[in-house]
């Protein structure tokens, strides 16, 4: 359609889509100045270019729901069941293998008198939520610090905790960014953000499960990311940062004093 | 990758050390936003787009043995892309417009023009779904054209054709149906 000169239509896709280099753009430009169809189909291309990442772009972000993607544990709603049910099985199958054989193996060996099914899922939930949302720029939180109050009082609310306070942990050099509703073992749980002044994030996870048993402090590490919990009566909390063992442990003992018993 | 929120002012002695490999499953966490974007510019639903989207994860997981240690994001998009164009699920799991369609569409972007915008959307529905899928990787997903070819093992002939056949669509489309078009000057 556009065969006049030495302009070809791959280049006026490149051109609308900015992958041509300088040269090539100041010649198709020439190109377009005497081409006025050419142009205004350049023109709505670039048009169409600029609504379609409007429209789409919103729609990059994460959802609590996303670990559950990976370990099956997410309802469908398609057909096919048979095919989705040995497809979710594999999966949480590998999944397991993976997450058991490889981070938590040594936990498994040397602790063999710990609640497995309990004290497992909480550091690892913890892990998994911090690489999720600690990275989010933009949205890492639902609720910011600036709405502390009611942050507070909605996901106390949510986790049954009367009179829940979110820690404060300034002393230790980290302030609130916020907080989020996630799923804890399936349950409603909490997430806090903290950031110190250079930006290094930390998250502090609080789930509820009426099976659980007190623990003491327990540490899991998997690569840079490290993990401090604890479970106190129904409550489990964990804390997660790519932050040294010994803040941790401060930050988790802080917690641990400032969280209602 | 780094897991503070700014990459470029993270600098600790932990990144002068050899990184530790990132587990198959955190790598899809990672991937997870930018992949819903994409599910979600081809299909025409939320629902559809999380169904997509689940499938894709279920897949890769019981195809990590396949990945071969390549661009991880490009082997994703292709299971992704791969599992649109094959499915059926568009006309045999949707038959019809529900409610949840009108609130779906284009509701998360502050719209500069929302009614031009529901056009377009509307129009894309009217593509083929290879066409359409290279369309997106160009525009909202921002591959290059050699990269989509080498991604859906295409020659780049075809991907240049798939993408012309989708803008003059998209352009014959919006033009119908609009008698008096209101153009912003660019």
């Amino acid at each position: 359609m556009t065969e006049a000169g030495s302009v070809s239509e791959a280049e006026l896709h490149a051109y609308a889509d900015g992958f041509l280099d300088e040269a090539d753009r100041a010649r198709v430009q020439n190109f377009l100045a005497e081409n006025p169809d050419a142009a205004q189909m350049v023109a709505d291309w670039q048009e169409q270019n600029d609504e379609l990442r409007a429209v789409f772009a919103g729609h990059e972000r994460s959802k609590p729901t996303d670990i559950q993607l990976l370990t099956g544990g997410l309802a469908r709603t398609g057909i096919w069941p048979s095919r989705r049910l040995a497809l979710a099985a594999a999966a949480v199958l590998i999944f397991a293998a993976g997450a058991l054989g490889g981070h938590y193996g040594p936990l498994l060996f040397e602790r063999p008198d710990i609640q497995l099914a309990e004290a497992e899922i909480l550091p690892r939930e913890a892990r998994n939520a911090f690489l999720v949302y600690a990275s989010e720029v933009r949205h890492p939180v639902e609720v910011f610090a600036n709405e502390e109050t009611h942050l507070a009082n909605w996901l106390g609310k949510r986790l049954s905790i009367a009179n829940l306070k979110v820690p404060n942990l300034q002393p230790m050099g980290f302030k609130l960014v916020g907080g989020r509703l996630l799923p804890v073992g399936g349950k409603p749980g909490a997430l806090f953000m903290y950031e110190d002044q250079t930006g290094q994030r930390l998250t502090v996870l609080v789930g509820r499960n009426k099976e659980n048993r007190s623990t003491s402090f327990r540490f899991a590490s998997a690569s840079t990311v490290e993990t401090f919990y604890w479970i106190d009566g129904e409550l489990g909390y964990a804390v997660t940062g790519e932050i040294s063992r010994d803040m941790l442990r401060r930050v988790a003992e802080e917690c641990y004093r400032q969280f209602p018993s | 990758m780094s897991q503070s929120p700014d990459q470029s002012t993270s600098g600790t002695a932990r990144e002068a050390q050899a990184p530790a490999p990132l587990s198959f499953e955190t790598q899809i966490l990672a991937l997870l936003p930018s992949l819903r974007r994409y599910s979600r510019s081809l299909t025409r639903s939320d629902t559809e787009s999380e169904d997509l989207l689940q499938d894709c994860v279920e897949k890769a997981l019981v195809s990590r043995g396949q990945w071969r240690g390549a661009n991880f994001k490009s082997w994703t998009y292709r299971i992704m892309t791969n599992l649109h164009l094959n499915a059926r699920r568009s006309i045999a799991r949707r038959p019809s417009v529900g409610i949840e369609e009108a609130e779906s569409l284009a509701a998360s972007t502050s719209a500069d023009d929302p009614l031009e915008k529901n056009r377009l959307v509307q129009a894309l529905e009217t593509l083929p779904k290879d066409a359409r899928a290279v369309l997106m990787l160009v525009v909202v997903e921002g591959y290059a054209y050699q990269e989509v070819a080498d991604m859906l093992e295409i020659p780049v002939g075809t991907v240049m054709s798939r993408l012309s056949r989708a803008r003059q669509a998209l352009r014959e489309k919006m033009r119908e149906e609009n008698v008096i078009p209101l153009r912003r000057p660019r």
